[in-house]
């Protein structure tokens, strides 16, 4: 996206005076649409469209070997797929490079065993355990793909259901296992302290939360917090420029608050959804 | 509208996938009966015009069933009783899922329009659809699909009733509930009008009793705990074989051990029957015993248990260390291979309605069955299937299927034999009879362009006498000074029987002709096998033909294969062809030709004996019968011509040409067929009684065997040299078909025969292996197109497995004929016979009867008294004074049929000659004889009086 001069100034001034250009606070958050289960083939998923950002997740269940230094523990894996549908940057290899950053982000905001339990996803100690394989899939970016992401990724784990294992048999070094077939028999993973990630952009002296494409381009530096709860799990620098340390504390406060709110909007969001709620197929 | 079902499944891979099935509800699922206004009737056979009597419900009603009733009472269900039944897709599918046999049979019923059965895909109606509900469990959820098809039933035909028919005691009383209509399948069947008789028939199956009696037997372990011990290995599965001299005994063949396991008791036998798939725990090695030497039959009358506590102290006492073998116990039943058995009631002194049935297979336990016919049942032969085995009870549990007919009758015995080898010996089905060729049948232009026209030659058959399903004949002519050529003319089946449709399938799966002594059950219908594609004298036929170039040496210059025209001059058999031959004054054509084929074969088997073949004997009887009563009128070994041997020469070489060509064009699926080499120890018998007698019988290789056999000659004896032959047959083992693709090229010899190659070519008719050769060779020469099956080396092998099995069942059922036919002969007969000793035994003497091919035990020693003979078992010999017994002597016998026990008539011998003072009976004299003979006469006459 290509922005005039005038209208970064007009930008710039939105966000000094409080009122962004589509008429949002500086904290305030665009709406919000979230779909879960919608791929029905996989384990756990959920669509996340903010504004004009599109994100879908599939959560996919392998079984596998833990690793030796971490016997006890499950293993969650992040692949960021930036389709060349959501922007024309992506095209060829183009979305490469933040897709990795995405998927790094990702993984070292669910390393911490506070914020994601990974012992639950083990089998067997030392020889078996779940591997989740979580795909995200850019379908439209209209800025903040960081919190769009995260909050899509969160959903989808919520939705997971890991099948229960009925028994475990071990002979040798061969280890058999047995897995209900029936859908009901299954258990959710816990995500209540999965990390929200939530980019806090600096735009002039102001810091401002969820900014838009056109925003993006104006910021001299933006930072984001994975926030597990109340604590902080990752943080990361994007974008060039450079941050005071004061401004730094500013936004991390500022990521904090706005984090604990979104996650307790959505842990809510998505209690309310219906388990038995009936199939709608494109038959109807 | 549709609705998805997810659930979870391994892969391949051992990973987990979520698959998800769509399933489309609609709302054009009629309900199929012909009074409902709302529903179009496109095809149904529930009508109107059939009323389902019952005193239960006395108005008319339509019946809807439970899985349970069709899984346990198929058998009623096949009874043409009660129609208009409803079968919801639900309860189809839980079946199909649960026995396929079952299911088979279920669907052949609803597919019969006269017994007006309906299936409802209530499944996928719009209003009777339901979703499972969280943890429901998979029964629960069916059960309440039936109940919701019926109250929608109710709802949707306000003018008709609907009965559900259930034996789940929960499902009935929610039934109730819903305000259904509902009763067991016991209660119903006891309420039809003018089906009383059909109670006998219901499966015992009494789910909810409570019984107080104690429990005989150690309860099974449930599935989950085997299939952990087996894989943990504390638990071993295989598959149960009793032993038929021991009720208290058997052996379960396991992976883990080389020698089978013994089982023993009534806690290490624990209800399994023979041929289920058991899991068994060894015991401790302390415990390990060895097989038990004595006989144990059930006598038991009665269901007491007492008999079998004192049979087992009886065990117990004999109960060997030396030479244990594994020993275990049976904990779980992982299969169960419950056939339907064929039998006698018990005869007893019983009332009541409960009875217990003697199968004829004495591996089989007793049966214990309610019947309200017990007096006239048991005078017949019938067939029971077990249902249920439960821990208080000592035998297990069945109902009466149905009668085959008088005990002793031979259509009754023949169908005994044959249902006891898995005979398939139902009547062709219409479908299957559809694809015959129409009559008149003429031969068309088309079919006399493809063919090789062989009208002219000088064709003719010869066969056993009486045969009508001819499928070779020879023809032999001069063509240049030295050379001659040879035809071999073979039915054309596989013209007839086109690959796919139903008369191949269902002669592949009979495999081969069933020859009984008065009954053939053949693998084609009739108006193949005697007819069109029989070659009759006098008649155009259509064959292939595998003609060969030789010279007088009988070696082949050329072979040719195809399909022709003949016309075959002369149906011989092989006494007539005998005489032709030997009558030098007969110099026609085929005389000529008869004798050039009979040197040709002469040097052929030289060739083939010299090569290393085997010449082996099994006592082989002709029994003759009377065409009237179809008794036996006697019994006696089957005469050999040398026609015999020469058609035998040139249906080997046939065999042999045709294997050659096949494999070479087919390498990978060729159907060949084998002869294993025997492993040296099953020689053991044969070179210990070769030992014994002073002959050395090698057994390196077949060749040696033939030349050790030829030379174990004894002038005094002439008959020896047969009898090692006999032995030597026993030590074979059976020659089998095969894919060529599933086997290394030197594993392809026949043993036998001694040829590298071998397969069956020259008896379409009755054989189905020979049809597939006949394709393949067809194909080879361009004759005919092939199909996918025909190349694919799997389904051949599977085909091959089928062949092998209906093949060696054949045998074995002629056998069990001849067998019966044989005792029907000599039933209130006493005759005296030479006889010559098998084997030496500790305590009795096996012995052969070559004139009816017996083969019996002469005991020597009975319980309590002292023999006069003192055993060798170095020398393998019996002494008594100066008299000594060895393996092969002759003697002669004194022969009488014990028909005390109906089901197991077996002969008693008598030792006549050598005279043993105590021991051996004076011979018969001429006037006994006599006497006995018109005793048996009158008898007869007086039989005839009362039928006039």
């Amino acid at each position: 996206m290509a922005l005039c001069e005038a209208e970064k100034t007009f930008i710039l001034h939105s966000v000094e005076e409080n009122f962004r250009i589509d008429g949002r606070q500086r904290g305030d958050y665009r709406p919000m649409e979230l779909e879960t289960n919608i791929v029905a083939p996989s384990f756990g998923s959920a669509r996340l469209r903010l504004a004009n950002t599109d994100v879908l997740v599939s959560v996919k269940l392998e079984i596998d070997s833990p690793t030796l230094e971490q016997p006890k523990l499950g293993k969650i894996e992040f692949f960021v797929d930036c389709s060349a549908n959501a922007t024309p940057d992506f095209e060829g290899r183009g979305g490469d490079n933040l897709a990795t950053e995405i998927s790094n982000c990702l993984s070292s905001a669910y390393k911490s065993s506070t914020a994601f339990d990974a012992g639950k996803l083990c089998i067997l100690k030392g020889s078996k355990c779940w591997k989740l394989y979580v795909d995200i899939l850019l379908l439209e970016c209209g800025g903040n793909l960081y919190d769009a992401v995260s909050l899509a990724v969160k959903a989808a784990l919520w939705d997971t259901r890991i099948p229960l294992v009925k028994s475990v048999v071990v002979d040798g070094n061969k280890v058999d296992m047995e897995v209900s077939d029936e859908l009901f028999d299954c258990e959710r993973l816990d995500v209540t302290g999965a990390p929200i990630m939530v980019t806090v952009c600096k735009i002039g002296d102001q810091c401002i939360v969820d900014p838009t494409t056109a925003e993006e381009h104006c910021s001299g530096g933006s930072v984001v917090v994975a926030v597990s709860k109340s604590n902080f799990s990752t943080i990361l620098q994007t974008g060039g420029g450079s941050l005071h340390p004061m401004t730094l504390l500013e936004s991390l406060k500022l990521g904090q608050t706005v984090a604990q709110r979104l996650d307790s909007t959505l842990i809510n969001t998505l209690k309310q959804i219906n388990d038995n709620s009936t199939d709608v197929g494109f038959l109807k | 509208m549709f609705s998805t079902r997810a659930f979870i499944k391994k892969n391949k891979v051992g990973n987990y996938l979520k698959n998800i099935r769509e399933h489309y509800i609609r709302d054009d699922i009629f309900c199929g009966l012909e009074s409902c206004k709302s529903c179009e009737v496109l095809d149904t056979s529930l009508t109107g015009g059939f009323n389902n009597k019952n005193n239960l419900f006395k108005f008319n009603h339509y019946i809807i069933l439970d899985t349970n009733i069709i899984l346990d009472q198929i058998d009623i269900l096949e009874e043409d009783v009660f129609g208009n039944v409803i079968i919801l897709h639900t309860v189809l599918k839980e079946v199909k899922h649960r026995s396929l046999p079952v299911y088979k049979r279920l669907m052949s019923i609803i597919e019969n329009p006269t017994r007006h059965f309906y299936i409802f895909t209530n499944d996928h109606h719009k209003d009777t659809y339901i979703n499972q509900e969280k943890g429901e469990l998979i029964n629960d959820f069916n059960d309440r699909c039936i109940r919701k098809a019926c109250t929608w039933y109710m709802k949707h035909m306000p003018n008709e009733k609907f009965v559900l028919i259930t034996d789940d005691r929960g499902n009935r009383n929610t039934a109730r509930n819903e305000k259904i209509k509902t009763c067991t399948i016991t209660d119903y069947v006891k309420n039809l009008e003018n089906s009383k008789h059909l109670q006998d028939k219901l499966a015992r199956k009494d789910f909810h009793t409570v019984v107080d009696s104690d429990d005989f037997y150690p309860p099974h372990l449930p599935t989950v705990d085997i299939i952990q011990g087996i894989k943990d290995g504390s638990l071993h599965q295989g598959t149960f074989r009793a032993s038929t001299s021991n009720f208290l005994e058997a052996s379960v063949n396991v992976d883990e051990f080389e020698e089978p396991v013994i089982v023993q008791g009534r806690a290490g036998l624990n209800r399994a029957v023979d041929g289920d798939f058991v899991a068994i725990k060894i015991l401790s090695k302390d415990e390990w015993i060895s097989p038990s030497d004595i006989i144990l039959e059930d006598e038991s009358v009665t269901e007491g248990v007492d008999e079998v506590l004192e049979k087992e102290k009886v065990l117990k006492k004999t109960q060997k260390k030396a030479n244990a073998q594994p020993t275990g116990m049976v904990v779980g039943i992982v299969r169960r291979k419950w056939r339907q058995y064929c039998g006698i009631l018990q005869p007893s002194n019983m009332d009541g309605l409960f009875h217990l049935f003697v199968p004829a297979d004495r591996k089989i336990p007793k049966v214990r069955i309610e019947t309200r016919q017990a007096e006239f049942l048991r005078t017949q032969k019938i067939i029971v299937a077990i249902d249920t085995w439960p821990r208080h009870s000592r035998y297990p549990t069945g109902h009466f299927v149905r009668a085959l007919g008088k005990i002793g009758d031979q259509a009754t015995e023949n169908e005994v034999v044959l249902l006891e080898h898995d005979v398939p010996h139902s009547k062709f089905s219409e479908e299957v009879l559809s694809f015959l060729p129409k009559l008149p049948w003429t031969i068309k232009e088309g079919d006399i362009a493809a063919r090789v026209d062989l009208r002219g030659l000088d064709i003719c058959s010869v066969d056993p006498p009486g045969c009508t399903d001819i499928d070779d004949a020879l023809h032999c002519r001069e063509i240049e000074d030295d050379k001659l050529e040879v035809g071999v003319h073979i039915a054309d089946v596989s013209h007839f029987i086109r690959p796919g449709n139903a008369l191949d399938i269902e002669a592949s799966n009979r495999a081969t002709t069933v020859y009984l002594v008065n009954n053939r059950i053949d693998m084609v219908p009739v108006l193949l096998s005697s007819n069109l594609c029989s070659l009759r004298g006098g008649e155009e036929r259509f064959a292939f033909s595998c003609v060969w170039i030789m010279d007088k040496e009988a070696n082949i210059l050329e072979t040719r294969f195809h399909k022709s025209i003949i016309k075959s001059k002369k149906a011989m058999t092989y006494e007539e062809a005998q005489m032709v031959i030997d009558d030098k004054h007969q110099v026609h054509s085929i005389a000529q030709s008869l004798r050039n084929l009979n040197s040709l074969a002469k040097i052929l088997k030289r060739g083939r004996l010299d090569k290393g073949a085997l010449v082996l004997a099994s006592p082989e009887v002709k029994i003759l019968m009377d065409s009237e009563t179809h008794d036996p009128i006697s019994v006696e070994a089957k005469k050999l011509f040398e026609t015999n041997s020469m058609v035998e020469e040139f249906m080997l070489l046939a065999n042999i040409s045709v294997a050659q060509k096949i494999l070479k064009e087919f390498p990978e699926c060729a159907l060949l067929r084998r002869h294993p080499t025997p492993p040296p120890n099953n020689f053991d018998p044969l070179v210990k009684a070769g030992n014994h007698l002073g002959f050395a019988i090698k057994i390196d290789s077949g060749k040696n065997l033939a030349a050790s056999l030829d030379e174990a000659i004894r002038e005094d004896n002439p008959f020896l040299n047969t009898m090692l032959r006999i032995l030597a047959t026993r030590c074979m083992m059976q020659a089998v078909y095969f894919s060529s693709g599933m086997y290394q090229k030197d594993e392809y010899f026949h043993y036998g025969l001694a040829v590298p190659l071998y397969t069956h070519f020259t008896s379409p008719i009755r054989r189905y292996a020979d049809i597939i050769v006949h394709r393949l060779l067809a194909v080879a020469i361009g004759a005919d197109c092939t199909y996918p099956d025909l190349l694919d080396k799997h389904k051949s092998t599977d085909l091959c497995k089928n062949l092998n099995y209906r093949n060696r069942m054949a045998q074995y059922a002629g056998r069990a004929s001849v067998a019966f036919n044989t005792h029907l002969f000599f039933r209130g007969k006493l005759q005296d016979e030479e006889g010559y000793v098998l084997f030496v035994k500790k305590n009795a003497l096996q012995i052969l009867i070559p004139k009816y091919g017996l083969e019996c035990t002469l005991y020597i020693s009975e319980e309590g008294k002292t023999s006069p003979f003192t055993y060798d078992e170095d020398h393998q010999t019996q002494t008594a004074g100066d008299i000594v017994l060895h393996a092969f002597d002759p003697v002669i016998v004194r022969l009488t049929l014990d028909s005390k026990n109906i089901q197991h008539e077996k002969f008693i011998l008598q030792l006549v000659k050598p005279h043993i003072e105590g021991f051996s009976i004076a011979p018969l004299t001429e006037m006994e004889t006599k006497h006995k003979l018109t005793e048996i006469e009158s008898g007869k006459k007086n039989k005839k009086q009362k039928k006039s």
